[in-house]
Formats: structure tokens, sequence, C-alpha cells
């Protein structure tokens, strides 16, 4: 009897053992919606041997630095944005990637060596069509006019694009918002438009908030993700509509983490960023893929979006289209990576004054 | 007799060895044998708490990073006179150091001097990338060609701020202070001037949550001792209930409640207690961290104050009352001196979990309600500024230190009773 549960005990031991020699990939998004189309447009078609579980995360390179430096690596590829693709690219947390497969097929050129392309993503604002029975919001001048457009706002707790915003409603040409914003006298004029709805506005975090607040009436329009906005229409039915001006584009990519299962995890990447696997994805979500072909995949799939009882054309709700992109703002990385400390902390002394 | 002789000589065992030794001997070996059982906690202490904490205060007085990417540069540096821009000789110096530097280390010193004066990061980038091109002198107006923020005396002066290996900067940075370029300690920048309220904010939120949770908590737990055990167990469950359901729970519930167009305010208008454009603005504001943070601390309040009166005997009360005393004052005489021991152990944990609170701020703080916790959550995440994030939080040590300290002095620690 003793002998069989010391065999047993062994041969659990030698399994752990085994287990751990086939390399898995840790997977690391933002969970939601989100997660769930990248699961299914190409984790879930992998099929290259490793396994990959999947876990979510809330953004920064707080954990990222802190499993580098502690040498304990056990996260293999993780979905960042692109200011933290530039800064962990640059202290030397990611892995550098060959890029040459995509990068004359990118919309704007990669932020840095060590990504492969993801999404766009927008922060849009939107409305309850419900809200305004008679004139509607067609702008962002709208947005920031509480004469013309009484109620609240709902805007997020942290700067990015609000500042971009408020320099077009104060009459900034998308394409030069990030000139003046490199003077200082650009932010303070951006702070100042703030000012003129900061009575008015409630602030959110989260992202399923906004279109929570909208919904419920608590603020009559609201900055969100797109994503959220257009799963809320095409798969809940609601109301809302978009108001695609000064829309804030960001990019959001894949990095392998240095020290990680690193030759399983860019083999997975390379796999999640083809044309294909990009153009994949907007079928559960409606992001803008990075790459040019992806879009031309869709254009001849339409209706692309999966809904149950009949597809549905994606791209009227995709931050990619010329229409919007006419009206838009490129988010840019770059200054975010060298101004946002700064920015943020006077949007907090903003905030709470 | 008898007594004189074993006073004089030492008291000897049967072998002859003073007993004094023999016990000591014997003593020993228990001494370590207990000494080996605290081992694996004294080693698990260590490991997770003191080397961690150790690390923490190290990292917040570290500058070390510049010094060993640009020596030479810090060298030539200090003999600039911080007029107008610096000489040819430190553009060289600059200009070779970061042509030649390999891996890593420019990417996390431009993180570092980017705190310094924003810029600098893609400053380091762009010119490392176009210096390839660059073979020979004169480099300062090359440098300035490729990027003018080489001729903007500030960034240079930035770098003064930098120059020892250690630094008391992060410190300064979380009261608001700073460097400036000769090392001087001046005021931030007005608009930028955010920690001291942040400080402020937090103290004032966790003395309010303590004193309500101490308002709601003392009656609750009076009734939860003198009640009899069957009707206490019930309200011990309904303590008990909301303790074990998840705090995002909680949050969210509040949320539910609290907001404009939520269960109160519709109640209060449906009612015609309230006007629908006065609706009270209850959640997303200092208001309702300090809600939610009374609810869901209350636990730990009741708690500790529930264990000590259980232990106050009924006859005490009694006794006041048949010598005279109004019950009131056989109250204050007689209950609540008891009661102390309860109330700073409550007091004490709720604060100290209060001071240090993070998520609940976040979700319902929304413009003017978020504490400390808030700001070294976004530090150590998105700018990687990890020695801001080590001072705020060795402040936060110290302030609990002194809290605890003068705690101390004043009722005195033995008297703080959990149970």
């Amino acid at each position: 009897m003793r002998k069989a549960i010391k065999a047993a005990f062994f041969g659990l031991i030698s399994m752990a053992f085994v287990g751990s020699a086939i390399a898995d990939i840790t997977f690391v998004s933002w969970g939601g919606a989100y997660t769930a189309s990248q699961q299914k447009a190409y984790i879930d078609t992998y099929s290259k041997g490793s396994s990959i579980t999947v876990e979510n995360y809330n953004g920064g390179l707080g954990e990222i630095k802190a499993q580098v430096e502690a040498g304990n690596v056990t996260w293999d590829v993780v979905d960042v944005l692109p200011d933290q693709a530039i800064t962990g690219c640059d202290e030397g947390l990611f892995v550098k990637v060959d890029q040459s497969e995509f990068i004359n097929d990118m919309v704007v050129p990669p932020v840095s060596d060590c990504v492969v392309p993801q999404i766009f993503w927008a922060y849009t604002a939107f409305y309850d069509k419900a809200a305004f029975p008679g004139k509607k919001p067609k702008n962002i001048k709208d947005f920031f006019d509480v004469k013309k457009f009484p109620g609240k706002r709902g805007i997020h707790t942290w700067a990015n694009a609000l500042i971009e915003m408020a320099l077009v409603a104060d009459g900034v040409k998308a394409s030069k918002v990030y000139e003046v914003m490199s003077t200082p006298e650009g932010i303070d004029r951006a702070f100042a438009k703030l000012d003129t709805i900061k009575d008015h506005v409630v602030f959110w975090s989260a992202g399923s908030k906004p279109l929570e607040l909208v919904s419920s009436g608590e603020v009559v329009m609201a900055l969100a993700y797109n994503g959220r906005i257009g799963a809320a229409i095409l798969s809940e039915g609601k109301n809302f509509e978009y108001i695609w001006d000064a829309t804030v584009l960001e990019q959001e990519y894949l990095v392998a983490i240095k020290g990680g299962n690193e030759a399983e995890a860019l083999e997975f990447m390379a796999h999640a960023s083809t044309a294909e696997s990009n153009a994949e994805q907007a079928k559960y979500i409606p992001y803008g893929p990075m790459r040019k072909s992806s879009i031309d995949i869709i254009k001849k799939g339409e209706p692309w979006f999966i809904k149950e009882g009949g597809n549905i054309d994606i791209l009227p709700h995709m931050p990619t289209t010329p229409k919007v992109l006419k009206r838009a703002v490129i988010g840019d990385p770059v200054w975010w990576a060298d101004n946002g400390a700064e920015v943020h902390e006077r949007f907090g002394a903003w905030k709470g004054s | 007799m008898n007594q004189t002789q074993t006073s004089t000589g030492p008291i000897l065992t049967t072998d002859g060895i003073p007993l004094k030794v023999s016990l000591k001997k014997a003593e020993r070996i228990n001494k370590i044998r207990a000494f080996l059982l605290v081992l694996p906690l004294l080693a698990f202490i260590l490991i997770t708490f003191l080397v961690p904490i150790g690390d923490m205060l190290a990292r917040s007085v570290d500058d070390r990073q510049i010094n060993t990417v640009f020596p030479k540069t810090f060298e030539v540096y200090k003999k600039w006179d911080r007029q107008g821009l610096p000489s040819e000789e430190v553009y060289k110096t600059m200009f070779f150091e970061l042509k030649n530097s390999e891996g890593y280390a420019v990417g996390k010193a431009s993180t570092r001097m980017n705190y310094s004066k924003s810029g600098w990061k893609s400053l380091l980038k762009k010119s490392k990338r176009k210096f390839k091109k660059i073979e020979e002198g004169p480099f300062k107006e090359q440098m300035i060609a490729i990027d003018k923020k080489w001729a903007d005396p500030e960034y240079w002066l930035a770098l003064g701020q930098m120059v020892d290996p250690t630094t008391m900067g992060y410190y300064l940075n979380a009261v608001d202070l700073k460097y400036d370029s000769s090392k001087n300690i001046v005021q931030q920048k007005e608009n930028r001037r955010i920690y001291n309220k942040t400080w402020i904010k937090t103290f004032k939120v966790s003395l309010l949550v303590t004193l309500f949770c101490l308002l709601l908590g003392y009656p609750i737990s009076y009734l939860l001792a003198t009640l009899p055990m069957k009707y206490s167990n019930l309200l011990m469950i309904c303590v008990l209930l909301p303790f074990w359901t998840s705090l995002l729970v909680r949050t969210v519930a509040w949320m539910v409640m609290l907001q404009q167009k939520g269960v109160l305010n519709n109640l209060l208008v449906m009612s015609n207690l309230l006007a629908d454009e006065n609706r009270f603005q209850l959640m997303y504001n200092q208001t309702a961290v300090v809600i939610v943070m009374t609810q869901i601390l209350l636990p730990f309040m009741v708690l500790p104050l529930y264990s000590v009166m259980k232990t106050i005997s009924p006859t005490y009360m009694r006794a006041a009352l048949n010598l005279g005393a109004s019950p009131m004052h056989a109250f204050y005489k007689i209950y609540m001196p008891n009661s102390i021991p309860g109330v700073s152990a409550g007091c004490l944990l709720v604060f100290i979990i209060a001071i240090g609170y993070y998520i609940t701020p976040e979700l319902v703080g929304g413009k003017d309600g978020q504490m400390v916790g808030n700001w070294i959550a976004y530090h150590l995440k998105t700018t990687l500024n990890w020695g801001l994030c080590a001072s705020l939080g060795a402040i936060l040590l110290a302030m609990m230190t002194v809290l605890y300290w003068a705690y101390n002095k004043i009722v005195g620690i033995e008297n703080i009773k959990l149970g």
C-alpha cells in the first residue's frame, strides 16, 4: 500500500515536470469583449503546439517591469498601448521582432521595434438618440457647449485624448493639435476649454461605465472607447449615435516579454498579426485593423460582423474609415511618452480644484 | 544556622555543577528549540516584509542611473556655470556617450531624465538614431540642427538636479517641492501642485471614515454584546454578511444606490421630498468615498469593539446603578472606560486600512475623491516612476509610525485589545 502511494507520488511529480516541458504561452490582454474577439480570431485557431492561457490585466508596465526585474517572467505575450510599447522597448522589457512581414502594410508606421500590429481603437463622443428629440449634437464643439446642449458629460479620469478634443473644440485643426500641444500656451488653452464644462462632468475609469451613464440618463453625452459603443449598438441593440468628430485614434500592439518563452511567443505573434487574423477580429468587435490589406478583406467580405439572425456591415462602426479619418486626430504616443506624467499631474490638480 | 549556610555557597546539583549553570544549560537548549520553531516565521517576515520595505526605501533615494550612463558628461557638466548654453565640450562628451552607449541603459536613463524635464525621452531617442551619421565636430551646431531642444537651456539646467548618485528629489516631489538647477529647494509649478492637497484629503477622508465607523459601530457592538444570544447571532450575521461579500460588489451596489438617477434620489423625487432638478450629487466625489468606505470598513470597527464589550461584566453597570448613578453617568464612568481598548483597536485598524485605500476611491472618487493610493498606482503602472511611488509609500509608513508612537504615548499600546 505504502509503495503504491509512493509510486503515485513520484508519478505525479514527474508528470508535473513533463507538463512544464511543453512550452505554454500566457497571453495577457484587457478582458471583456475585446479579449473574447482575440480568442475567437486567432487564439482558438492557433495550432502550433503551444497551449495558450489567457489572463487579464489593467494596462501599464508595472507588473511587466516587476517580472523582468525579478527574473520571474510569467507573461509571454502582452497587449499594450503605444506609449507603453515605446517605453517598454526602450527599457529592454520587450523582445525585438522582425517587422519585415508587415512594415509596408500598415496604416501608420509601428511605434517601436518590439511590436506587431493589432488594432486602432478610438476615444469617441456619443449620445443616446432619445436624449435629444430635437436638435442633435454633431461635433466636438457641441460636446463642449453646455448652453446649446445642457446636461452632464461623461469623461474619463486621465488626460489622454481630452486635451486633443478640447483643442479641436476650441478651433484648432485636427492635424495641428500636437503642434499646439507642444507649446505651454497650447496646454493652457486646452485646460481653459476644459474649464468650461468642469461643473458639468461625471468621471469614469472603467470602460463599461460611460455606456451605463448614458443609458441611465446620468449624463446626456459621454466619451467612450468606440468598440464598446459599437458592441452596445450591434449586440445589445442600444439606440446610441456616434459623434465622429475629433475622434482620437489610439494604436494597440502585441509585444513579447523578455525572459518569457520568447521563441513560442514570437511564433504566436506572427500568427496573430497576419492580415487575415487582423481582419478576423473585426468579425467580433468593431475596432479598426492596423494592416491595410485587412481592411480590403473586410470590404470584400461585408456584412462582416457576426450576429445571430444575419450578419451586419461593420465598416460604419469602424474608426478607420476615410469619412472618420478626415476629422480624426491620430494619437501621438511619442508626445504622450514625453509629456504624459506632467500633463496628468496637471489634470489631477485641475480635477481636484 | 541552616539558612546562612545555603546563602554563602552556591547550590550544587548532584553531579557537582552549580544549579544556576546547569539550569542555564537546560534553558539554552529550550531556547534554541523555541528559536528553531519560530525560525520559519522569522525568515518569512524577513523575506516578504522587511526586505521589500528596505528595497523600497532604497529606491526612494536612488539616483545612480544617469550617473552610470553619462559619467563623463556629468564630470564636465559640473564645471559649467549654468549661464546660457553649456560649452562645446559638454555637447561633445554627451554626443559620444550617447552615440556609443549600448543596450537599454539610455532608455532607462531617459525615463529618469524625463521626470526632471518632459521631452528628454524623445530627444535622446531621436538623437541617438541621427548621431550615427555624424562623425566629427563641432558637435554643438550639429546637435542643435538635429533637434532645437538641444539649444534650450531648460533641458541642460534640468540635468543639474541629477548630479548626485542619491537624491531627496522624490521626497520633495511627494510634497510639491522640487530642486532647481543648482539644487536649491523650491516650490513646484503652481498647476502641478497636487500632492499636498492629496495628503490632506487622504487624512481627512480616513479620519472621517474612522469617526463615522465609530459612531455607527459603537451602538451596534453594544447591542451585539448585550442582546440575548438568539438575537445577537442574527445581528452578527447582518454584520458579517457584507464583510464576506466582495468589495467590488459592494462598491458597485453603492453606485446604483447613490448616483443622480439612482435608487435614493429616485425615491426622494418620487415622494416629492426633492425637486427633480435638485437631485443630490452623492456619487463620484469625496462624499461618495466617505460613505462607501465607512460601510466597507465598519466590520473592522465592530468586531474588536464587540469582543471587548463582551468581556465587560454586566454586574459593573448594575452595581453603579445600584449605588445611585444615573444611567448616563454610569455609562460614562463605568462602561466607556472599560470599552476603550476596543475603541482604540478599532479606530487604529480602520484608520490604517483607510489611509492606504485604493480601489474604492478609484471607482467612486470621481473628480475630488482620489487618495494617495491612487497616485501611487498611477506612477507604478503608467509613468514607471517607482522612485516617487517609493517615497509616497515611505511617507505613509513614516506617518503610521508617528501615529503609533503618539498613540502609545497617549493611550498606551498595552491598552489595545482585539478580544
